[in-house]
């Protein structure tokens, strides 16, 4: 007579081997989930929108720019590498039909120009905000409200805790949220996750250093090529190192000196 | 049957709620059921058939209760018939919708029942107390001495013989009118009197289908305002989209009133509605929504729209103009863009300008912006205009101007300008950055 085959008892996996092993295979992935080195660069939790840079995305966690946080773009002047730094990143989200808001931009954005980047004018809005007060109410209603697909909001002087007021809120917001700010801003602590500086290039690139992101500080700048849209076509060989016609112009004949104290022994010499 | 009854509370000298506030929580009811009416201070409706709709009978009550309070209700109670519901109401009962019916009318007090009050004191003096002590008397002496009514309105609240009801209609536009408990000083605090006034526009909105863009709140000044001062003043509100969303109507009114400065007290509040829409709503679904707790981007620039002033918060306007200031124009967000769309040019365009064209200054004969500036395209020349002349007809918006690209050490790439002035004069001007 063969051995009564045991029954699955409900409740249970028919196979007692297969799930042990199951636990087995995945536990040291559990543990490691909760744990961070600092070595490594931080995961995301939420969606991101790539940059569009692949050697920027491989230095941010998640590999793109965050959404449900907020993340600040240091510039040395205001109006000087904003759209070029952000705009590949926001032909995506245009191109998914989001609308992208500018609150309080430092001049008057021209769509001709952007639209070439792949900004639709019909989801494009401008908030005029004149004080902070006005500015950072504007913010916050636009990211609770959760209904845009960008803001891109321009802050002079805002306190550490103004900023971490609006990334509790955007901790529930789907979209991108960038506030650009001042370079001074950089010594202030900020709770926004992400901070970059970026700043032009004469050689038609930016300059990003990453100030703070969620992983080990990265010591080195990155050289983001970039030309400005509409631009890329008119570039003969001669103009794609504009630095070095400039160094053309203003003769540095004493190497490692400032140009400035170069100038008055010039024209000493020439009277 | 499913009968709810709402209770207005009486002054305290016993004068039964005006006309006006009974009225308007009818219109109000009327977005949960057709079968509205009025029985004395009070609203009764049957809405057995929308109890689904309204997500159950606890949720339906929940409803009711909450936005009847604003309304100034005092008491809700539930029962097969309005006359029981009414009974319950005012004894301050829940209902009789789980428990038997004669049970509880058995024990309510004689002067729950409109009918039984004149005979409330031969009653007394006969013993009966409560309703249930004036059912077991015998009918034929009932009828005898109290006449058929009394019989009547019993038997119609214990369920043995129907009712008739005079139904509300749902009036055709809306104008509610509230007198304020006591005199308003300032205009943000009219925002808890237009409150109820907004929720019952709403009722009358859901009952009609139907969403609002426009909306007026007038304001009346009670006697004792000075002599120079008018007889009121009035708010319109218009919405980009119909709806009726007490919250949000609520915002924008409160945006408005903010800025308004009052010249005496107030002492009524008229809300009208001006233009009603059909509104299409959306169906319930039954998977969860993904977006709970996001608000439509329209409502929002509203809001901000409400604070800062219309047209801060705007929508770009393209024309066909390769003039840098005329290519472009802003309209508040609120208006409709229009249909057509304008081509892209494949010319370079800077992606922010300079309101006005910046005179540069000039050093050696090249311009300077934070320092020398390297020319690197260009010329690009922008010429025509000569047809466009001003408002005033005086001057023309003709330009003759050479663009180029032209690179700043520090202020990025930017887009100056060469133009003539006067003789051989000419000068450059800063007119756009490629940020």
């Amino acid at each position: 007579m063969p051995a009564p085959t045991p029954l699955p008892r409900p409740g249970l996996a028919p196979d007692p081997a297969a799930p042990s092993s199951r636990l087995g295979r995945s536990r040291p992935e559990i543990a490691v989930a909760g744990v961070w080195r600092g070595a490594e660069i931080g995961r995301q939790p939420s969606a991101v929108v790539p940059t569009g840079w692949a050697q920027l995305d491989r230095e941010l966690p998640g590999g793109g720019w965050p959404t449900r946080a907020i993340t600040e773009v240091l510039t040395p002047q205001p109006a000087t590498a904003e759209w070029r730094l952000l705009g590949p990143a926001l032909r995506q989200v245009a191109a998914r039909g989001g609308s992208i808001i500018a609150v309080a931009p430092p001049r008057e954005p021209y769509l001709p120009g952007l639209q070439p980047a792949g900004l639709d004018e019909r989801g494009f809005v401008w908030i005029e905000a004149r004080t902070l007060a006005e500015r950072l109410w504007a913010i916050e209603q636009l990211i609770k409200a959760n209904a845009c697909g960008a803001i891109i909001a321009w802050l002079e002087q805002a306190r550490a805790e103004q900023i971490r007021r609006l990334q509790v809120c955007a901790q529930a917001c789907e979209a991108l949220v960038f506030l650009c700010r001042p370079q001074a801003a950089r010594e202030q602590s900020s709770a926004a996750p992400l901070r970059v500086h970026a700043s032009p290039d004469p050689d038609w690139a930016l300059r990003l250093h990453i100030l703070k992101r969620r992983g080990p500080t990265l010591d080195r700048t990155l050289t983001l090529a970039s030309v400005p849209t509409g631009l890329a076509g008119l570039l003969t060989p001669r103009l794609l190192h504009p630095s070095r016609l400039f160094s053309r112009e203003v003769p540095a004949h004493a190497v490692g000196r400032p140009a400035p104290a170069l100038r008055p022994r010039r024209d000493t010499a020439v009277q | 049957m499913l009968w709810a009854a709402l209770l207005l509370p009486c002054a305290p000298d016993g004068t039964p709620p005006s006309s006006d506030a009974l009225h308007g929580l009818a219109t109000w009811a009327l977005q949960f059921t057709p079968r509205v009416a009025i029985a004395d201070e009070a609203v009764i409706l049957e809405v057995a058939a929308s109890v689904r709709l309204f997500g159950g009978r606890r949720a339906l009550h929940e409803r009711i209760l909450s936005e009847a309070r604003t309304l100034g209700a005092v008491a809700l109670a539930w029962a097969p018939n309005s006359l029981a519901a009414l009974a319950c109401a005012r004894a301050g009962v829940p209902g009789a919708i789980r428990l038997p019916l004669p049970g509880v009318l058995d024990a309510l007090a004689l002067q729950v029942l409109s009918a039984a009050r004149p005979h409330q004191l031969t009653l007394a003096q006969l013993g009966c107390r409560t309703l249930g002590e004036v059912r077991r008397l015998p009918r034929g002496g009932l009828t005898r001495r109290f006449g058929q009514a009394l019989l009547q309105v019993l038997d119609q609240a214990y369920g043995l013989r129907p009712e008739a009801h005079g139904w509300v209609e749902l009036p055709e536009v809306f104008r509610a009118r509230l007198e304020l408990m006591s005199r308003v000083e300032t205009a943000p605090a009219l925002l808890f009197g237009a409150r109820r006034l907004l929720v019952q526009l709403c009722g009358w909105l859901a009952a009609r289908h139907a969403g609002i863009t426009a909306f007026t709140l007038h304001w009346a000044h009670d006697a004792m305002r000075p002599r120079d001062v008018g007889e009121g003043g009035a708010l319109t509100i218009r919405t980009a989209e119909p709806m009726r969303h007490v919250e949000h109507l609520q915002r924008l009114l409160a945006e408005h009133l903010a800025q308004v400065t009052l010249a005496a007290p107030v002492g009524d509040l008229i809300l009208e509605a001006l233009d009603v829409m059909p509104l299409q709503e959306r169906s319930a679904s039954l998977v969860p929504d993904k977006e709970v707790g996001s608000e439509p981007l329209t409502r929002v620039l509203e809001r901000i729209a409400a604070r800062l002033g219309a047209d801060r918060v705007r929508r770009p306007v393209l024309h066909e103009d390769h003039r840098i200031e005329w290519a472009q124009d802003w309209q508040p967000a609120s208006l409709a863009l229009p249909r057509s769309r304008v081509a892209s040019t494949d010319t370079p365009q800077p992606t922010f300008i300079l309101p006005e064209p910046l005179r540069l200054a000039l050093r050696e004969h090249r311009p300077i912006f934070q320092g020398p500036l390297m020319l690197l395209i260009g010329p690009h020349r922008v010429e025509g205009g000569w047809w466009h002349r001003g408002e005033d007809d005086a001057c023309s918006h003709h330009v003759e101007r050479d663009y180029w690209v032209a690179l700043s050490e520090r202020a990025g790439v930017l887009w100056i300008c060469h133009e003539r002035l006067a003789g051989d004069a000419t000068a450059w001007y800063l007119h756009g950055l490629f940020a």
